[in-house]
């Protein structure tokens, strides 16, 4: 199976303190993973004509004078194809409607400019009818479709081989060197798609309402409500205070080493 | 001398804890030894929350890791277990092998899917088993975790497949009548009303609880359909692998060994992270020593760590120090003094001389890995 097109979509990023336009760096992580990937694709068909090329299709939905766009020039895209869109229309059809012949969808993990839920590729992955995988680390190209690298928490790593179509996320720390050049970002187009008229979410009955506040506070955290006596809280106060998990005085080192062998293994901790 | 001398009650008389928790003094009684314990137990001794009939539930799905339930898991559970009614009961589905109970995380009722395992990648699996679950329980709200050992997707890829249902990811904070999550980038934060299903961020519940679940296993009739739904993946799993912990940075590490002033000869303890496959921490003391590069530093002042096992060996246990390590879960402390302020934060003490301790505990782990080798 051999992957032909190839496309990343990039959301609008900004600066979380400023509000100014920027990339987001999710997205130029996918972004840069898609651009080395079809240069690599590439270099494999060495007898494909020039014209026959793979190149890597940027996508995005919003509005085509977003300053945030120029970043992605500057850091690679050759090109950057946006679905203009107004506030109401639905971006998941628009993009699914442009990409139903792709291979491969690479996109980050969280946007910052809206409702940031990290839902986008798995609703678009569902419309399409694409497998999907999250946290992928790096992506390899292999006979049988693609194989990627995906995080895991405290240092594991593991390898899934996708069946293409596929949608895939990039994680935030995939190993991707960002190369920012002015010279890229003047040779750059940002061209918009015939925008498709699409219909309008109407019935808002299926999306939660958000009120957005712009003054930052610390969560509160829920705690259960205790309708205890004053002895009670006392009590509780009184035996979590000295809490203390076993202490090991007596033996020599031999046997306190050997107590601390056990407890590795009883929790698992060790697999020897 | 005072004449009339005024009668004096020892206050430490013995005494027993009533049903209510008030103490009564027992006359006549002779020691406080047994009055003592009767104490402690009273304290775990938590009123029971479980409703007898359940009206509604609220479903909690989370994958286990090495057979326990991590602490943001857990946090979802007691999430469920406070915001639920008195005839409300907290289903906890759990994927992957359970070793602990669950009764003070406040489940009323577990499911337990071994063969979910959180090691293997089988997301079409896991999706249709929710789905089974949320078909046959009719759950009034489902809260996950929304990690990365497999629930934060879980939970999208169930948001996706129940399009008509209201749902929210990366909730910080939640509460009987609402949530709330940043948005914008982090510039704005939004709050909304709590939909059917919830993804957690960490930190959102406090899973100290103030009464227990009973924990039951899930009715087989329910249980049944669920379990059926473990089919073979289309994904292909090329399996695990671990990075050495010497490679991998302090917070992601999952095994510290941590030097503090107390470690003499750093060669002992370098050889003994090695053995244990762990990687090295230190206090602010070893760092300032010139002993460890400044990377390496556990604390206020240096990093916070999230290890499963936190191996403290020569280190007092100062707060700044204990505010790095607030997410360990286990904590084995070394220390000549058994007084020292880690040794209330440990698991487990190991009062003595560090480097003769860590000496025999190289030994210790190199026969155990030659049995173990001889034994495969
Ligand atoms: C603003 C501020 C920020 C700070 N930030 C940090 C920080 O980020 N991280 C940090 O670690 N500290 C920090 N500190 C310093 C902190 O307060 C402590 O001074 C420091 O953690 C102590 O390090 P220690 O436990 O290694 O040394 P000590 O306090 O000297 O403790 C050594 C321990 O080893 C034991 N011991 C000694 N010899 C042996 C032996 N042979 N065998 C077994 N046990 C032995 C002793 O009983 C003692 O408990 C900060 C302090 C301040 C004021
Ligand atoms: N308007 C958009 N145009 C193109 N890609 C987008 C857009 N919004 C989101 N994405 C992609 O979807 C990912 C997740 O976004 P979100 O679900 O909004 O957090 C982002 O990292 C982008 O790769």
């Amino acid at each position: 199976m051999s992957i032909k097109k190839i496309a990343a979509l990039v959301s609008a990023g900004r600066h979380p303190v400023s509000g100014e336009a920027r990339h987001c760096r999710n997205d130029s992580l996918a972004m840069s993973i898609g651009l080395t990937l079809t240069k690599k694709i590439n270099a494999i068909s060495t007898n494909a004509s020039i014209t026959n090329q793979t190149s890597l299709r940027v996508m995005h939905a919003g509005n085509p004078d977003n300053a945030a766009l120029k970043d992605y020039l500057a850091l690679g895209a050759k090109h950057i194809d946006v679905i203009a869109l107004t506030a109401e229309c639905n971006i998941i059809d628009s993009l699914a409607n442009e990409l139903t012949n792709t291979d491969l969808i690479l996109t980050g993990s969280r946007a910052e400019n809206g409702q940031d839920s990290g839902l986008v590729p798995y609703l678009l992955a569902e419309k399409l009818g694409f497998s999907l995988v999250a946290n992928v680390l790096e992506v390899k190209l292999i006979p049988e479709g693609l194989e990627v690298l995906q995080f895991l928490p405290k240092g594991k790593r593991r390898s899934i081989i996708v069946q293409l179509p596929a949608v895939v996320i990039v994680h935030p720390l995939a190993p991707v060197e960002l190369r920012h050049a002015y010279a890229q970002q003047v040779m750059g187009k940002v061209s918009q798609q015939q925008s498709l008229p699409f219909k309008p979410v109407t019935d808002q009955d299926n999306s939660l309402q958000w009120q957005k506040q712009s003054t930052l506070r610390k969560p509160i955290k829920l705690k259960a409500r205790e309708n205890k006596s004053g002895h009670a809280r006392m009590l509780s106060a009184t035996v979590s205070e000295n809490k203390g998990g076993a202490v090991v005085i007596d033996g020599d080192s031999v046997e306190k080493a050997q107590v601390i062998l056990r407890y590795l293994r009883e929790h698992r901790l060790i697999n020897f | 001398m005072i004449e009339n001398n005024p009668r004096r009650i020892n206050p430490r008389r013995a005494y027993e804890i009533l049903a209510s928790g008030v103490k009564r003094i027992v006359l006549g009684a002779t020691t406080d030894f047994v009055a003592h314990e009767v104490a402690l137990q009273h304290s775990t001794n938590k009123p029971l929350r479980t409703p007898k009939q359940a009206k509604t539930h609220i479903l909690v799905v989370a994958h286990s890791d090495r057979g326990t339930l991590d602490d943001h898991a857990k946090q979802c559970l007691a999430a469920a277990a406070i915001l639920a009614e008195a005839n409300t009961a907290v289903v906890a589905l759990i994927l992957g092998e359970l070793h602990e109970e669950l009764s003070n995380a406040g489940a009323d009722e577990v499911l337990v899917i071994a063969e979910l395992d959180y090691a293997k990648f089988q997301p079409e699996s896991e999706l249709s088993c929710v789905k089974a679950m949320v078909d046959v329980l009719q759950p009034s709200h489902i809260f996950m975790p929304d990690n990365l050992i497999g629930d934060g997707d879980l939970g999208r890829r169930l948001i996706t497949s129940h399009p008509e249902k209201l749902a929210a990811t990366h909730v910080i904070e939640l509460n009987v009548d609402h949530i709330a999550n940043y948005q914008s980038g982090g510039s704005a934060l939004a709050l909304a009303n709590l939909p059917f299903i919830v993804l957690l961020a960490p930190e959102t519940a406090d899973t100290n609880l103030p009464f227990s679940a009973s924990a039951l296993t899930l009715d087989q009739a329910l249980a049944h359909p669920v379990k059926d739904k473990v089919q073979p993946s289309n994904y292909i799993g090329l399996g695990m692998q671990t990075i050495a912990a010497a490679k991998i940075a302090l917070e992601e590490a999952d095994f510290i060994v941590s030097a503090g002033n107390g470690v003499s000869n750093v060669q002992t303890l370098q050889t003994l992270a090695a053995a244990l496959d762990a990687a090295v921490g230190a206090s602010r003391v070893a760092v300032d020593d010139g002993k460890f590069a400044r990377d390496k530093q556990i604390g206020a002042t240096g990093k916070t760590v999230s290890a499963s096992t936190y191996f403290a060996i020569g280190i007092s246990g100062a707060v700044q120090h204990l505010q790095g390590i607030k997410d360990c879960r286990h904590v084995i402390a070394i220390n000549r003094d058994h007084s020292a302020a880690i040794v209330k934060r440990a698991n487990l003490s190991l009062i003595g001389d560090a480097e003769e301790i860590m000496q025999a505990l190289i030994a210790v782990i190199t026969e155990a890995k030659l049995a173990t080798q001889e034994a495969a």
